[in-house]
């Protein structure tokens, strides 16, 4: 395996020129995507059947859109994004800004919320308005069954350019943007500076990592891993008998509580534990933070259409940005300011082509399987 | 089954009306337990990729050693745990049945609150106790001896097995000191005449005599361990060992394989039907051997300076499964975070806040288990009682039948029940995933046999005269039933109620397939927060949960009595 993926040094995801469109966007906000809104409707599905609009058309501005999904009186919300306060964060954020919505919601790891959906799609259950998990190659799934809505959500050009047309088709957006990195127990003086440098013996039974089984942060880590040093990586990791939980978020309470000493971690968790006082830090790893860009879609048969394309829409709102950087997230937003200090621009970072995840990920946990018996 | 007693109303006379009421408890009763078992087995035959008819799975399952080496963890687990609590539960029976132990009452309240404390919950508290690091006991180790570290891991198979012993000792004891009690003490005096002192009399002459039971409570300890799910889940994955209920969890994840895991799930389930098979033999003949005895006077022995040593080996088990287990989720429930122990500073009432007020998802968990806690206790009761008397009255062609099916979930693991309820129940005709009923109807399922075996012995005990009373003077069979059974049957039927009750309020491993974000129970919640580590909230819940379940235990007891508690034997 050779490293597939792209870099921050080299072009930004989904990159192009900057079109009139995206321009106007960034620069009116909220107000001006409502006046866009009509004929925002996303491009023209290529492949048809691809993606599909929801029901009845959307209301095309906000005050129209709040209406209509008042009147839903609730939407359901599945996110593997971030941890469980980030996503209350969220949900009072919303609440607030749209009072008599009641939002539904649970915090799983990415695979866990998938098989759920999975599940309930296999047996015709309608349930779930926005599904938000951590591993883009859920979408593409997704996307091919055809059970996504198309959907330009308002607000969608308040997002760094690079990141505003991750799928073509409009299919699903960029909800949040997280990295994997180096997080550690602040008695360490010199914590590990790279990836490869947790393969050195002093670390043994002092790592914690999760399970790509259970979280879609740690697939997308493990294929990155993969393409960067090849497989071996993980057979030298496993000598130094690394505590695997299951989501990449156990990683922050094993170090907080002193069970273990470094972890392969996200940014947003450890930073959110740090700021409530408890002993950890993060490093950037010189061999480059993982970027993983999660997206969120709204579902075709989402039992409160417009609830759902209103709280697709809230992803690009101040509030949410706000909400995101109180629990030391990544904003979406240029306007509010990265909680670590680093924008995202100037992190040094890699990050895994959606098409090597779709294969990847499985092939990985299957990989991982052999190499650490579980 | 009872002999020859009911002939006298055995005779099917004209269809009446009941007739129609006892077949649709047939059928409700094929519809819980045959579909779901049946779904099984059509899965396993069928490929996850195309759906075609093949043998496949069989052959992935059990030629690849990824997935052999669960079963092989599952068996060592699942022995080592037979042994070690039927140790514990004959010495605990033997002390608190045959001897002037002071406490005796404690130790039977102690062993009764293990067994209503499901066993993940204690691997929780143990992983605050006796994390390699981190852990409470390590600390204080660390502290006190200056060792670079502690001793205890219980990341470890040697700790997913001391938890799970914990928690199914009180199987033994139940087996072992309900024969105990039957056996008359005049052979042991004996023995003592002739010379022998206690410890020599117990083990050669008293142990012996109970033997049976003493085997049974291993077998069904070790069909308690092998069943198990949270505890593997929380304590031998970051262990990296695999047992066969996680792997079959792990099945169901991505990338999802059903089909496969049906194929894996069925020798599990020839396993513990077999060992059931065995133990009801051995319980049988353990019967006739003790029973046969001359019913002579039983006279306790003096344990004399031996009274408080034995007592205090006594207190051991319960200290590790219920003492120092409930400190931990105690002090963890009220701190702002676990890692940081029980300082100064840490001390915070904000978890149950968040459960009880501010999280609605934790709010409507609760209000979920409780609810369908209460609906399959009253449907297994219900049915329980109807296919009892169906079967005691010889009501039905094939009654008998009848019985068997309402037993038979007792040898399904919840977690084969729960692949059997997801194959059969959540695609059409009849989709009942994603609503209450799935949930419901599986607990009711599951924890049957509970209020079956309650409700037969109950009936057997009831004298036939009063129905043939009511029947002479042309009562028919369903108002006989009603107005003379039902109301002798009040108390028994009540404690099955509970006894169901109980087991689905806290029912993990067949809920965690079952339930969808909208239908999640208490247990499905616990199960998320301790994916992410999120131990405080998990205690907080965890304490309410068994806070609902000892406060029902309360008044339970305040009601019947120590009573309701006796027949907990199927447990």
């Amino acid at each position: 395996m050779t490293e597939s993926g792209l870099r921050s040094d080299e072009v930004m995801p989904g990159g192009r020129t900057l079109s009139r469109r995206a321009v106007l966007g960034a620069g009116l906000g909220v107000a001006g995507q409502a006046l866009l809104g009509a004929d925002a409707g996303g491009r023209p599905a290529e492949g048809g059947v691809l993606a599909h609009a929801v029901g009845p058309a959307a209301p095309a501005d906000e005050a129209g859109l709040y209406d209509a999904a008042k009147k839903e009186g609730k939407v359901v919300w599945w996110t593997a994004h971030y941890q469980l306060d980030a996503a209350e964060a969220v949900r009072d954020a919303f609440v607030a800004r749209y009072p008599g919505i009641e939002v539904q919601f649970i915090r799983q790891t990415a695979q866990v919320i998938y098989q759920r959906l999975t599940q309930n799609l296999k047996a015709g259950v309608r349930e779930l308005d926005v599904f938000a998990s951590t591993d883009e190659a859920h979408y593409t799934g997704l996307k091919r069954q055809g059970v996504l809505a198309a959907y330009r959500p308002l607000g969608l050009g308040n997002l760094p350019q690079a990141f505003q047309n991750v799928d073509p088709d409009g299919a699903y957006h960029v909800g949040a943007l997280g990295l994997v990195i180096i997080n550690y127990h602040t008695k360490l003086t010199i914590p590990p500076q790279k990836w490869t440098d947790l393969l050195d013996p002093r670390w043994k039974d002092q790592i914690t990592v999760g399970h790509p089984g259970f979280s879609g942060y740690v697939g997308n880590w493990v294929v990155a891993m993969w393409d960067k040093f090849g497989w071996d990586y993980f057979a030298k990791l496993a000598k130094n008998n690394p505590k695997i939980g299951r989501s990449i978020n156990d990683t922050v309470t094993d170090i907080v509580s002193g069970e273990r000493l470094v972890g392969a971690g996200s940014d947003g968790t450890s930073l959110d534990s740090k700021s409530r006082g408890n002993p950890i830090n993060i490093q950037f790893p010189a061999d480059d933070a993982i970027l993983i860009v999660s997206p969120v879609a709204v579902l075709k048969d989402a039992p409160h259409p417009n609830a759902a394309r209103l709280l697709e829409s809230f992803y690009y709102t101040k509030e949410y940005s706000l909400a995101m950087s109180k629990t030391s997230n990544y904003t979406l937003r240029a306007d509010v300011p990265a909680p670590s200090g680093v924008p995202i621009d100037r992190v040094k970072w890699y990050r895994n082509k959606v098409e090597r995840l779709e294969k990847g990920v499985p092939e990985a946990i299957a990989k991982w399987r052999e190499t650490f018996g579980v | 089954m009872s002999a020859a007693a009911p002939t006298l109303i055995a005779r099917r006379g004209p269809a009446d009306l009941s007739l129609g009421v006892w077949t649709v408890a047939a059928a409700v009763l094929l519809f819980m337990v045959v579909v779901p078992l049946a779904w099984i087995l059509v899965a396993s035959v069928h490929s996850d990729q195309d759906n075609r008819l093949t043998p496949a799975n069989y052959i992935e399952a059990f030629t690849t050693s990824i997935y052999l080496q669960p079963v092989r963890n599952s068996l060592i687990l699942a022995a080592l745990v037979a042994v070690i609590a039927v140790v514990f539960g004959t010495v605990l029976a033997w002390a608190v049945s045959r001897t002037d132990m002071p406490g005796r009452t404690l130790i039977r309240m102690l062993t009764f609150a293990s067994f209503v404390t499901p066993s993940f919950l204690g691997a929780t508290a143990w992983i605050f106790l006796a994390a390699p690091h981190s852990g409470w006991l390590n600390r204080a180790w660390v502290a006190l001896t200056g060792a670079p570290r502690g001793f205890l891991n219980i990341y470890s198979l040697a700790g997913a097995v001391c938890v799970i012993a914990l928690y199914s000792y009180p199987y033994a004891f139940a087996f072992v000191s309900s024969a105990l009690e039957l056996v008359p003490s005049e052979m042991e005096r004996s023995a003592q005449l002739l010379g022998a002192n206690w410890l020599r009399t117990t083990w050669r002459i008293t142990l012996p005599l109970v033997r049976p039971a003493i085997i049974a409570g291993a077998l069904m300890s070790f069909l308690e361990a092998i069943a198990e799910f949270g505890t593997p889940a929380f304590l031998l994955i970051p262990a990296r060992q695999q047992v066969i209920t996680t792997q079959l969890y792990l099945f169901f994840q991505y990338p999802s394989r059903p089909n496969l895991a049906a194929a894996y799930a069925l020798p599990l389930l020839a396993v513990t039907a077999s060992l059931f098979l065995l133990q009801q033999r051995l319980l049988r003949r353990g019967r006739f051997t003790t029973v046969s005895g001359k019913g002579g006077v039983r006279v306790p022995f003096r344990l004399g300076p031996w009274r408080w040593p034995v007592f205090a080996i006594c207190m051991a088990p319960p200290i590790f499964s219920l003492i120092l287990p409930y400190t931990a989720l105690l002090a963890t429930s009220l701190s702002h975070a676990w890692g940081r122990g029980p300082v100064p500073g840490n001390l915070t009432f904000a978890w149950y806040h968040w459960a009880l007020v501010e999280n609605q998802g934790a709010r409507r968990a609760i209000a979920h288990s409780v609810s369908y806690a209460a609906a399959a206790a009253t449907i297994a009761t219900v049915l329980a009682v109807f296919s009892a008397y169906a079967v005691g009255r010889r009501l039905l062609p094939g009654a008998r039948i009848l019985g068997y099916l309402a037993m038979a979930p007792f040898v399904v693991p919840g977690i084969v029940l729960a692949i059997g309820f997801f194959a059969a129940y959540a695609r059409p005709p009849l989709v009942l995933y994603g609503t209450a009923w799935m949930l419901i109807v599986a607990f009711a399922t599951r924890f049957l046999p509970i209020a079956y075996a309650g409700s037969e012995s109950a009936l057997r005990s009831l004298d036939l005269e009063l129905e043939n009373a009511a029947r002479t003077l042309g009562s028919g069979r369903l108002r006989t039933f009603g107005r003379i059974t039902i109301p002798l049957l009040r108390r028994s039927i009540l404690a099955n109620w509970l006894m169901v009750f109980i087991p689905s309020l806290r029912e993990l491993s067949s809920a965690v397939f079952l339930f969808t974000p909208a239908t999640a129970v208490i247990t499905n919640v616990i199960f998320d927060l301790s994916d992410e580590g999120n131990f405080e909230p998990l205690s907080a819940l965890g304490i309410i949960m068994m806070g609902l379940t000892f406060g029902l235990v309360a008044v339970a007891y305040r009601l019947f009595g120590g009573a309701v508690f006796g027949q907990r034997q199927r447990a």
